[in-house]
């Protein structure tokens, strides 16, 4: 949908616009521009321009690309890419809301992105994790050090953090902050990006005397202003999930804990700490899934907890995987469906969340490269955005999309249908860590390389 | 050309304050409209503030003020006033020349340098900007960065070559010695340089190209003190909290040698501190001197470091120009080093005047030690340790290189380039009350690619910018901080 789509209709309806008043005359650093209120009123009402000065002494040029935007929501071909930052900043001095900038990137079909930058990372750490918002800013993480883009993609912050190697990292929605965890170092970090400090440190203690327990994954659920963070505690026998209120002005108050498992004795499969976390907003669930790789092949666990608001959350669906257990596993709001890659077949399996209490829950989509072989599926990686499903095998990745059929009773469940991304020269390239989602873009890390790979959707041919 | 960052500096105000009113320019035929303040920006020297007091005392409605001049890069500059940044686009239409000769025209080059400058130095964020190549026999022999703007003197083949802040070539100077070994900065525009093989310390004015004096090291009492090779030089920066010696050290082909203190400007000998004679690792010249005006009333740092068939040896010491004593002394291997690290003596050292310390390499382990100046003993040294399991070996410290810039020590590792910084961390020990404490952190500066170009022979931090030069390899590299992600195009 174009963003300003109801704007326009509204003017449009409108059959009578009394013509003195409405337009507004700017001189803007010299050059006169004239315009209307109705357009004025699009960069948002604690912009500038919502009670514009008949003077204002900026750049006109800039101005000028900055009233096309908000003319027609989108950007003229004459403000070249690069000037965006430029774009950024000076609306940033109107006080134009940073979502014009952001919806001006014309298209947004995931069938249509190609691998287009490479960010490349200071120094010699390869990158490790990433994390994107959902405004487009993204955060690499490379050895002990967070690198943030901003959502032009054209500048970059690097800050120090004192974990030895940071393996999980969340950007914090609206603000410069951000988490960030190590598997093998206590407690989870919460850091500045501009200012490049710490801001505090959130521990775990399994028991009072217990030192700090280590960081597995974190997860956001922004509507509810709660971080979600697994903890396994250094000796490796209980592990826990922690909320911590994101609400509380800067205190990052536990608020409960959740799913937590001791080992008694030689029940290794009891304790699985959770290594992936996923929010499903419009459900209100928290998807907690880990998976341990072990003598005996790979045994694993997944859970939903319903997290309503008051008390503390329950369990509403638990899973052991054994047989072809998820080398990983993701949910899609978008489709109401759990999505996991197989470790020994490789292939896609899909759970309606909407069926879930009826006996076996995973009907099988396939694309295992299937040759009667183990570990098909051992470094694939699962990652759901809108209503598609991106699997990496090795250096590929594949897009699961829904076909829309018309109502057909041969068809039980949903209509899944996989892609190759990319060109024939995009294809092989190093191992994919992880692929992350933002503002339009798929970021995606490979394994022992020290830059980012973006891909973004074009409308060039 | 690597970008560089927005400057640190305010924006231009919108609303208009009593006393700031509107002002209307003719540049070259375009017509502009701004505000006094926004003219005033550039500061009250400038042509645009002169303009803009002359129209206020006027103060009506008058034709535009006509300026025969580009008005394309007046736009651009007029931005810079307006908003502290340069826009992009002008970045790659014009050339930081263009904008440098044209801000100077307007008296504004203040402000355009500090929007073109890069942003501090942080090792862990820094890349390759450039390569400064001199025309002629571009191979360094001695750097000087410390007039801190970003500018650098390259001395090289006889010659010094003067790059300014935007690293413009703005002159060469050819001087008698035949290889300059060590060069510093005087006065503004004099440097002093000395040579290994050649005796005498001599200035040389830069801008004119021109030897001005020489300082030579002589005895009355003992003719054989002459002919004497300077080793080092040890100066503040011209005008740097009022210090008005230099320093050199000096030494006779018969390996006797002295810091002889010499007046800025009279060039007369002061005094002569830290005579020795003999050729033993303890009493040799010093290939290092820091003149430290801050620790214990002014002292200078002499450190000297020989590296022979059993490995490294020599010494540090702090003298007291006064009293020609030396303060505190230590030398390796030997004196007050503990047991475990006997035989594991430094090969490089550097002082960071700024935080009051010592940083030394040992070239054994390649350990990186920090010794507090203000609580200096027998074994001061604190040796920093890697907590990441991947960094924790730095390998070995032979040639190795430790130059301090902005709380960060930057160590080169044969042709590798690495740096170590702070990062905070909360301890647990305070229950409730969490401790806070800085700690070490090793991480690459470089690439693996970029330490294939040879063994660094030279670094030299200033004005946010390090400056490298490698063994066989022409010319400097730049190595800056962005604020650009350097985002490569695969289209």
């Amino acid at each position: 949908m174009p963003p300003f789509a109801g704007a326009a209709t509204t003017a449009l309806l409108c059959p009578y616009k009394p013509p003195e008043t409405s337009i507004v005359t700017l001189n803007v650093g010299g050059r006169v521009f004239q315009t209307t209120a109705q357009t004025l009123a699009a960069a948002g009402p604690s912009s500038l321009l919502s009670a514009p000065p008949s003077f204002i002494d900026r750049d006109p040029d800039l101005f000028a690309s900055l009233l096309a935007l908000l003319r027609t929501g989108r950007l003229p071909s004459s403000a070249a890419t690069d000037d965006i930052s430029d774009l950024a900043a000076e609306a940033e001095f109107y006080g134009i809301d940073p979502r014009v900038l952001h919806s001006s990137s014309s298209s947004s079909s995931s069938l249509s992105l190609r691998r287009s930058l490479l960010l490349p990372l200071p120094g010699r750490d390869p990158v490790a994790v990433l994390s994107a918002s959902p405004s487009g800013e993204l955060l690499a993480a490379h050895g002990s050090k967070i690198s943030s883009f901003d959502f032009s993609l054209r500048r970059r912050k690097t800050i120090l953090t004192s974990l030895p190697a940071v393996d999980s990292l969340l950007s914090l929605r609206n603000s410069s902050l951000a988490f960030a965890g190590a598997a093998d170092f206590p407690g989870l970090q919460i850091l500045d990006l501009s200012s490049g400090t710490l801001v505090k440190t959130l521990n775990w203690h399994p028991h009072p005397s217990a030192p700090s327990a280590t960081v597995q994954a974190v997860c956001e659920a922004a509507d509810r202003q709660l971080l979600f963070s697994s903890y396994e505690s250094g000796r490796r026998n209980s592990s826990a999930i922690l909320a911590f209120d994101l609400n509380s002005g800067g205190d990052f108050r536990p608020v409960y804990e959740i799913s937590r498992r001791e080992i008694f004795g030689a029940e290794l499969d009891s304790a699985i700490p959770a290594t992936k976390l996923k929010w499903v907003p419009s459900l209100n669930l928290l998807m907690t899934a880990g998976s341990h790789w072990g003598p005996s092949g790979v045994v694993g666990n997944i859970q939903l907890w319903d997290v309503r608001a008051g008390g503390t959350p329950t369990a509403i669906f638990n899973l052991n995987e054994k047989d072809d257990c998820f080398a990983d596993v993701t949910v899609s709001d978008d489709l109401s469906a759990l999505f996991k890659v197989g470790a020994n077949s490789g292939d896609v399996f899909m759970a309606d969340l909407r069926k879930l209490e009826a006996g076996e829950p995973w009907f099988r989509l396939g694309g295992g490269r299937w040759n009667g072989g183990k570990n098909e599926g051992k470094a694939c990686r699962i990652e759901s955005e809108g209503r598609q499903v991106f699997c990496s095998r090795g250096g590929d990745i594949e897009m699961w999309s829904e076909v829309a059929m018309a109502a057909a009773p041969e068809f039980e469940e949903k209509v899944m249908r996989r892609n190759l991304m990319g060109r024939e020269k995009d294809m092989g390239g190093a191992r994919i860590l992880q692929m992350v989602f933002g503002g339009k873009r798929m970021a995606v890390a490979r394994s022992g390389e020290c830059c980012v790979e973006v891909w973004e959707s074009s409308d060039r041919s | 050309m690597a970008d560089s960052s927005d400057g640190g500096v305010p924006p231009a105000q919108i609303v208009q304050p009593t006393g700031n009113h509107r002002i209307k320019l003719n540049v070259g035929g375009k017509l502009f409209e701004t505000t006094s303040s926004t003219l005033q920006v550039g500061g009250h020297d400038s042509l645009l503030a002169a303009l803009s007091s002359r129209h206020a005392t006027e103060n009506d409605e008058r034709e535009p003020i006509f300026i025969d001049r580009d008005p394309e890069i007046f736009s651009t500059l007029l931005s810079l006033l307006r908003s502290g940044r340069l826009p992009s686009a002008a970045r790659r239409r014009f050339s930081k020349q263009d904008l440098a000769e044209e801000a100077l025209y307007y008296g504004i080059e203040g402000r355009l340098r500090s929007a073109l400058s890069p942003p501090p130095l942080m090792g862990i964020n820094a890349t390759l900007a450039s390569t400064i190549v001199p025309a002629a026999e571009a191979h360094p022999t001695a750097l000087y960065a410390g007039s801190d703007d970003g500018s650098i003197w390259i001395a090289h083949g006889g010659q010094i070559s003067a790059y300014d802040s935007n690293l413009n070539h703005s002159g060469t100077v050819r001087t008698h010695l035949e290889d300059i070994a060590s060069l510093r900065c005087i006065w503004p525009e004099i440097a002093a340089i000395g040579s290994l093989q050649t005796p005498g310390l001599h200035l040389y004015d830069v801008s004119s190209g021109r030897q001005v004096a020489s300082v030579n090291w002589s005895d009355p009492s003992d003719p054989r003190v002459y002919k004497a090779r300077v080793t080092a030089i040890g100066a503040t920066e011209p005008g740097y909290n009022g210090r008005r010696h230099i320093f050199a050290a000096f030494e006779c082909p018969h390996r006797e040698n002295c810091i002889l203190s010499v007046d800025r400007s009279t060039l007369q000998i002061v005094s002569e501190i830290g005579r020795l004679s003999g050729s033993g690792s303890k009493t040799s010249s010093p290939g290092k001197l820091v003149d430290l005006t801050e620790v214990g009333g002014g002292v200078v740092f002499a450190s000297a470091v020989s590296s022979g068939a059993f490995g490294y040896s020599g010494y540090m010491r702090l003298w007291d120009p006064r009293t020609g004593k030396a303060v505190w002394e230590t030398s390796e291997p030997g004196s007050g080093v503990r047991s475990g690290r006997f035989g594991d003596s430094f090969a490089d050292v550097d002082v960071d005047r700024k935080e009051m310390a010592i940083y030394k390499v040992c070239w054994k382990s390649g350990d990186l030690a920090v010794a507090d100046m203000r609580k200096l003993s027998e074994d001061p040294w604190l040796y920093l340790e890697e907590r990441s399991a991947a960094l924790r070996s730095a390998g070995g410290g032979a040639n190795s290189i430790v130059s301090c810039y902005n709380g960060q020590v930057f160590v080169s590792r044969e042709s590798g380039l690495e740096v170590w910084s702070r990062a905070e961390e909360e301890s647990e020990e305070g229950e409730g009350d969490a401790q806070r404490k800085k700690i070490w952190r090793r991480n690459f500066v470089d690439r693996e690619d970029d330490a294939k170009r040879g063994l660094i022979r030279g670094m030299e931090a200033g004005g946010d910018r390090l400056f490298v030069c490698r063994s066989g390899v022409e010319g400097v590299e730049v190595w800056e901080s962005s604020n650009f992600s350097g985002a490569i195009c695969l289209f």
